[in-house]
């Protein structure tokens, strides 16, 4: 687009004259590139200049139609009307001037008159400024006003007053001055348009040239007048006109006549795109460029300048794509709403990459045209030096020669001759490689940007064979590498060979020997199988057709290479060699497309071996060079490197490669390490691994003669990938191994497990733990076969439900609380023969984990330790014990483990109740018993100052005996409360067994009257019976105490007391007296009635049914005489007391009212 | 005349590529096979542009390029055919009618018990058959 000139490339502007007055030129200049849409001006200074704008020497324009048409448009035309013709005059005079003498009125009639004169021939149009001052506006005269309009011959709003020093005024002037000239202009360009289309319908013209160019007028006066319509109306009809030009046209020689034709075309095509784009109009602008490229492809002119038109051609798209880029944006609008029916647009089509990569691919035929033409041309005979003074001639797309004569110069037409030989000349000159890749960049970004992958690669195809030509083999390989993995992912056999044979040569370039034989092997192992050389594909890439006889050529070229036997093809290279100083090293992994070249599966025939047995181990190689590969060693390496190995072949036993061989490496032989064109080689051997862990075969290494090596990676044949491109093949699948089996679960590592342990782990549990003692659990460690080397105990205390005791459910009460077991301590490290253990002692605990050091031991020594683990709460738990060692000194030995675990029960070891009792037959009237609200968390009451008897017993619930030493009490309140004892110690521990309780009786009084009283806590002291009597003084630290609290009671002042007295025992027929104390505690008077039953079993004396009255603090003593009468266990007579006052009855218990009687006096009675 | 015909698998892949000039061009067939299969992506993944070819089998035009036209199909398996041609002026039934006629070659050549799904087509028959096809493409238009 930049090579058309400035007057094509942008609308036409109108174009105004300024003449006199200079000063203020500035300011109307200004003012009218202002306007929308903008005037240029030419600023004339002064009257005399207006010549410049007359018509130029033109004969006799109205002779045009006779005379013969030089050409079709002329080249200056277009700048002519853009920058010399104007549309307007506007002459400037000074009021001074038009109202002053009468000899200046003169010279302004004067300068008016010339000024007529001059634009008349043009049709232009006048405008006549008056530049006043603002104070002298009123003195100009009106009459000088008037004539000076009439003279003029303009209307009155076509004569402006211009009053440049008042700011108001100059806006007002300027606006005016801006609208007259914008109308006149308009003006003139319709009325030039006008006539010039009169004479079109007119037919006014001699012949089709003319057409083309009245129809090229009309349409640029419309694009001054901005009215596009028309303009694109009249450039399309000049188009179409032109189109009947071609062929018919005998004004000029043949070649020219086309180019020409071509050049006139180009520009009308480049102005309706122009328009058609710029109006928004994308998919007609693209039928239009189809249509445009449709009809002139066909015409390419005489061969010998063809690439003229592919030159011409590529511009279109060239210009095309620019106009395109340059309204972008619409573009992507319109695309989302346009369908893909049928053969309209497609989507490429919308996007400059497109274009600007077929105008690359035209430029290149072109490059490749005109190279022939310019050696065919110089088989005819050299270039003259006639061609130096040829030039364009003043129509456009033609050209002549120059001739001077005698100071001036003339046109001289050339003959086509002349002109094949100029434009050879012209095109000697260029070098269009650079372009051509510049082309192709724009559309490989813009493709990339579109995420047209393949579109891009193609143009970076394209631009990588450009750089290839001009020898820049680093940048043409960069490029190639990018496109070839493209094509390796979708597998692209043909157009990945033509990528690889052109890197291969770019490797030759840049003398990278590895890069050259990487891309060899790639190309040797390609899968293609037939040995067809159509024609097609030849001469199309530097490495010959696609075919397997190509193949096997290359194969051999890169062996020939590696092995230093033959430098042949590239001996005159001198990077290219192979040798002692400069070996080669190729690597092979998982996603390398040379994994067709060398492809190691690696299966060991079992998932586990124990250390020092032994294994099989099947090595299969595979690969797909058309030709069979000599392997002269095999190196199979694990990540043990002791387990390393060599096989050379038999045939071959001692090679220089053998020097390799790291001394001590198992050295296996094989029948031949020839790998035959895609078929298995399998190779199968025993192994022993030593250590334990993982071992796995990383690289299987094949040396081929002193200095090439092949290093590849290891696969599992369970887990291999297809080979890259072979995997569209069609054909036979093999498996790497004999045994299907292991060709589908084989594997290339193997778990090698760890020695035996010979040491044994003993703990020692007691029975379940209690809760609230330190548990002792004693871990041994004994050898039996292996001394103990960097020993490790390890503990781990596990929640028997899973999880470790800190499962984070339980996290919050745990953080709250203690934890429910824990480890507190390791004691008694110490070795059997009770040495010192060792300083550097690792020790470690937490509450669930521990971590100590065992000592170095000896064979047959043995070591303990006791874990001290303490239960907070029952709960069963995990005890996990493991310890590690070597069982030898050397830093290389391997680590062994031996686990133990054991369960341990954590219990509760005893439970304590309690209960409150009254006294025997002694009954104190509590209200709070009589309103005898039952409920179950009811506290008990106590009677004040009385008596209650406390019972505390305490049962075993675990399974071991235990041994009681002591309970007390803690009474927070001495004052107010009283416990009789306080605390006993036994005297000897009392054995208590499983399931045992065990009862203990207190008094308790209660001195303080308050309704609720805290009793305390009761303490018992007891210990583990280990059934040893010494442990119980030796051992009276590990005695535990289990607390258990009273709860509150109720006291209160009972207002009736009431007692039962009546000798323990009696005898038959013997009298004893029974009597009932009722103590009245209240400051009333009680009314109480009493009742005895009869009983048969006794003779009763006394007051039978009766009520009395109790004084205030004082007793009263109901008491009967019995006799009794019948033998053993006998019930009293029943007594009832009942107080009035309170409602409340009392009846003594049955077994409080039960006595003895003996027969006779009992023998003891008296002692 | 048709030019290159292809098939073309899941996962790009050629699985059938047949070009039918005596020039050397088939390389930059090939090549444009590759690259109209931008087109048939883009068309494939924005399906509101083609709405009216939904269901639609028959992907037209892809693009013009140089001298040739490049047609696209794509089966409801997801292979594709593309078709070159030089011809300018070329009638869409006839283009139907081919890729339809290709079509049913296609399925009974991937119908032989022997053929692996995915893996190229080697089949001779098939390779007649389409060469017939393509023959027989130029008869019709030119008649």
């Amino acid at each position: 687009m930049e090579e058309y000139p400035e007057e094509l490339r942008t609308p036409p502007v109108a174009l105004a004259c300024l003449v006199g007055c200079p000063d203020v030129h500035a300011l109307i200049t200004g003012n009218l590139h202002s306007l929308q849409p903008p005037i240029n001006t030419i600023a004339l200074p002064d009257f005399s200049k207006i010549s410049v704008i007359s018509k130029a020497a033109k004969e006799n324009p109205a002779a045009g139609s006779a005379k013969a048409v030089g050409g079709i448009v002329k080249r200056d035309w277009l700048s002519k009307h853009r920058t010399r013709v104007p549309a307007v005059v506007v002459a400037l005079f000074s009021s001074d001037h038009v109202s002053g003498d009468p000899a200046q009125w003169l010279q302004v009639c004067n300068n008016l008159e010339n000024i007529k004169a001059t634009i008349q021939g043009r049709n232009i149009k006048l405008l006549v400024v008056v530049v006043t001052q603002s104070g002298s506006i009123d003195d100009t005269s009106e009459d000088r006003m008037i004539s000076l309009r009439k003279r003029a011959e303009v209307d009155s709003k076509n004569l402006v007053i211009f009053v440049p020093d008042d700011p108001l005024e100059l806006k007002q002037s300027l606006n005016r001055l801006g609208t007259a000239c914008a109308e006149l202009a308009n003006a003139y360009y319709r009325d030039e348009g006008r006539r010039v289309k009169a004479r079109l319908e007119r037919k006014n013209f001699g012949s089709i040239d003319l057409h083309i160019r009245y129809c090229f007028k009309v349409a640029v006066y419309a694009e001054f007048r901005r009215d596009w319509l028309e303009a694109l109306k009249m450039y399309e009809e000049a188009y179409h006109a032109l189109r009947e030009v071609v062929g018919i046209s005998t004004r000029l020689p043949l070649v020219q006549s086309l180019v020409e034709v071509k050049s006139i075309a180009e520009q009308f095509h480049f102005k309706i795109s122009t328009l058609l784009l710029h109006g928004g109009k994308v998919v007609e602008a693209i039928t239009w460029f189809r249509r445009h490229i449709s009809y002139y492809r066909r015409l390419n002119g005489a061969p010998e300048v063809i690439f003229l038109h592919w030159e011409w051609l590529s511009r279109q798209y060239l210009v095309f794509a620019q106009l395109l880029e340059t309204c972008s944006v619409t573009v992507q609008n319109l695309t989302t709403t346009v369908s893909v029916p049928a053969d309209k647009q497609t989507e490429w089509e919308f996007y400059p990459p497109y274009y600007y990569q077929l105008s690359a691919h035209y430029l290149k035929e072109k490059n490749s045209c005109l190279e022939f033409a310019i050696s065919m041309s110089e088989d005819v005979g050299g270039i003259d030096g006639s061609v130096d003074s040829v030039v364009a001639s003043v129509y456009v797309g033609q050209f002549a020669r120059l001739l001077e004569h005698e100071g001036t110069y003339a046109m001289q037409a050339l003959t086509d001759d002349e002109y094949v030989r100029y434009i050879l000349a012209e095109g000697k000159r260029f070098q269009d490689s650079f372009e051509i890749i510049a082309l192709l960049k724009r559309s490989f970004e813009a493709y990339n940007n579109l995420k047209a992958t393949r579109m891009a690669s193609y143009c970076g195809v394209q631009m990588a064979r450009e750089y290839f030509v001009m020898g820049e083999f680093s940048n043409a390989k960069q490029v190639f590498e990018n496109v070839a993995s493209l094509y390796r992912q979708e597998g692209w056999v043909t157009l990945l060979w033509e990528v690889l044979g052109y890197l291969r040569d770019c490797s030759v370039g840049i003398s990278s020997v590895k890069d050259f034989i990487e891309y060899s092997l790639e190309m040797a192992a390609m899968p293609i199988i037939t040995n067809n050389d159509a024609p097609s594909f030849r001469d199309c890439c530097p490495a010959g057709p696609a075919s397997l006889s190509q193949r096997e050529k290359i194969h051999e070229e890169a062996f020939g290479v590696v092995t230093g036997e033959s430098g042949i093809a590239l001996s005159e290279n001198n990077g290219l060699k192979v040798n002692g100083d400069c070996p080669l090293y190729l690597e092979i992994d998982l996603v390398s497309p040379l994994r067709a070249v060398l492809l190691a599966s690696v299966a060991f025939h079992e998932q586990i071996v124990k250390p020092g047995a032994r294994t099989m181990i099947t090595i299969s190689l595979r690969s797909q060079l058309p030709l069979n590969v000599e392997i002269d060693q095999l190196e199979v390496q694990f990540n043990q490197s002791e387990c390393n190995f060599i096989i050379t072949s038999d045939q071959k036993p001692h090679l220089a490669a053998i020097s390799h061989v790291h001394p001590g490496r198992r050295v296996e032989t094989a029948p031949t390490l020839e790998l035959p064109t895609s078929k298995w080689l399998r190779l199968t051997y025993d192994i022993k691994p030593d250590q334990s862990g993982k071992l796995e075969c990383i690289y299987v290494i094949a040396r081929i003669g002193p200095n090439f090596t092949i290093c590849c990676r290891a696969e599992s044949p369970a887990s291999m990938n297809d080979l890259p491109l072979w995997n569209f093949e069609d054909m036979t699948e093999t498996i790497p191994t004999k045994d299907p089996g292991l060709a589908f679960s084989g594997q290339k590592a193997i778990q090698v497990e760890e020695s035996e342990p010979q040491v044994d782990l003993k703990l020692d549990s007691s029975g379940p733990a209690l809760v609230g003692e330190s548990f002792i659990l004693p871990v041994t460690v004994a050898s039996k076969g292996h001394e103990i080397h960097s020993g490790e105990l390890k503990i781990n205390l596990v929640d028997t439900k899973g999880g470790g005791l800190l499962s984070p459910r339980e996290v919050e009460p745990f953080l709250a609380d203690n934890l429910h077991v824990e480890l507190v301590g390791i004691s008694g490290q110490e070795r059997a023969d009770h040495s010192e253990a060792n300083i550097d002692n690792i020790q470690k605990i937490q509450p669930s984990f521990g971590l100590i050091s065992v000592p170095f031991l000896n064979v047959g020594d043995s070591w303990s330790c006791k874990l001290k683990i303490k239960w907070n709460r029952p709960k069963p738990i995990m005890v996990y014990v493991s310890l590690g060692y070597h069982h030898s000194n050397e830093p290389s030995s391997q680590k062994v483990h031996v686990h133990k675990s054991l369960q341990i029960e954590g219990k509760t070891a005893v439970t304590i109740s309690h209960h409150f009792m009254l006294p025997f037959r002694r009954d104190s009237l509590l209200l709070s018993n009589i309103k005898a609200n039952h409920d179950s968390d009811h506290t008990p009451s106590l009677a004040l100052n009385e008596t209650s008897i406390l019972i505390i017993s305490a049962k075993n619930c675990s399974e071991v005996p235990l041994r009681l030493l002591s309970m007390s009490f803690d009474v927070e309140d001495d004052d107010s409360i009283t416990i009789q004892p306080k605390e006993e110690k036994f005297r000897e521990p009392i054995l208590h067994v499983s399931g045992e309780d065990f009862k203990k009786v207190f008094a308790v009084i209660p001195k303080g009257n308050f309704s609720t009283l805290k009793t305390g806590a009761v303490s018992l002291k007891w210990q583990r019976d280990s059934g040893l009597r010494e442990d119980f003084h030796s051992c009276s630290a590990s005695s535990q105490v289990t607390k258990h609290r009273l709860p509150d009671v109720n006291v209160e002042l009972p207002p009736l007391v009431i007692s039962l007295k009546c000798p323990p025992h009696a005898i038959v027929g013997h009298p004893f007296t029974y009597s009932v104390t009722i103590q009245n505690q209240t400051e009333l008077l009680q009314e109480i009635k009493y009742s005895l039953a009869d009983s048969q079993s006794f003779v009763s004396s006394g007051p039978h049914d009766d009520s009395t009255f109790v004084l205030p603090k004082s007793e009263h003593v109901i008491s009967y005489m019995l006799v009794p009468l019948g033998l053993g266990y006998q019930q009293l007579p029943k007594v009832t007391v009942t107080s009035v006052r309170y409602n409340a009855g009392f009846q003594p218990s049955t077994t409080s009212s039960t006595v003895f009687i003996f027969p006779s006096e009992p023998p003891f009675s008296d002692q | 005349m048709i030019v290159c015909i292809a098939v073309v698998g899941h996962q790009n892949n050629p699985l059938y590529i047949q070009s039918f000039t005596e020039a050397d061009d088939a390389l930059k067939l090939h090549h444009i096979v590759h690259c109209s299969l931008d087109v048939v992506d883009e068309r494939v993944n924005n399906p509101k542009k083609s709405a009216p070819t939904l269901n639609e089998t028959f992907l037209g035009l892809l693009y013009p390029t140089e001298n040739y036209k490049v047609y696209g199909y794509l089966t409801n398996t997801k292979v594709k055919f593309i078709m070159v041609t030089t011809d300018l002026d070329v009638r869409d039934a006839d283009v139907r009618n081919f890729f339809r006629r290709f079509h049913a070659a296609y399925v009974d050549a991937v119908s032989n018990p022997f053929h692996v799904p995915g893996k190229k087509i080697t089949s001779r028959t098939f390779a007649e058959r389409v060469s017939t096809i393509v023959k027989s493409f130029g008869l019709n238009s030119a008649g």
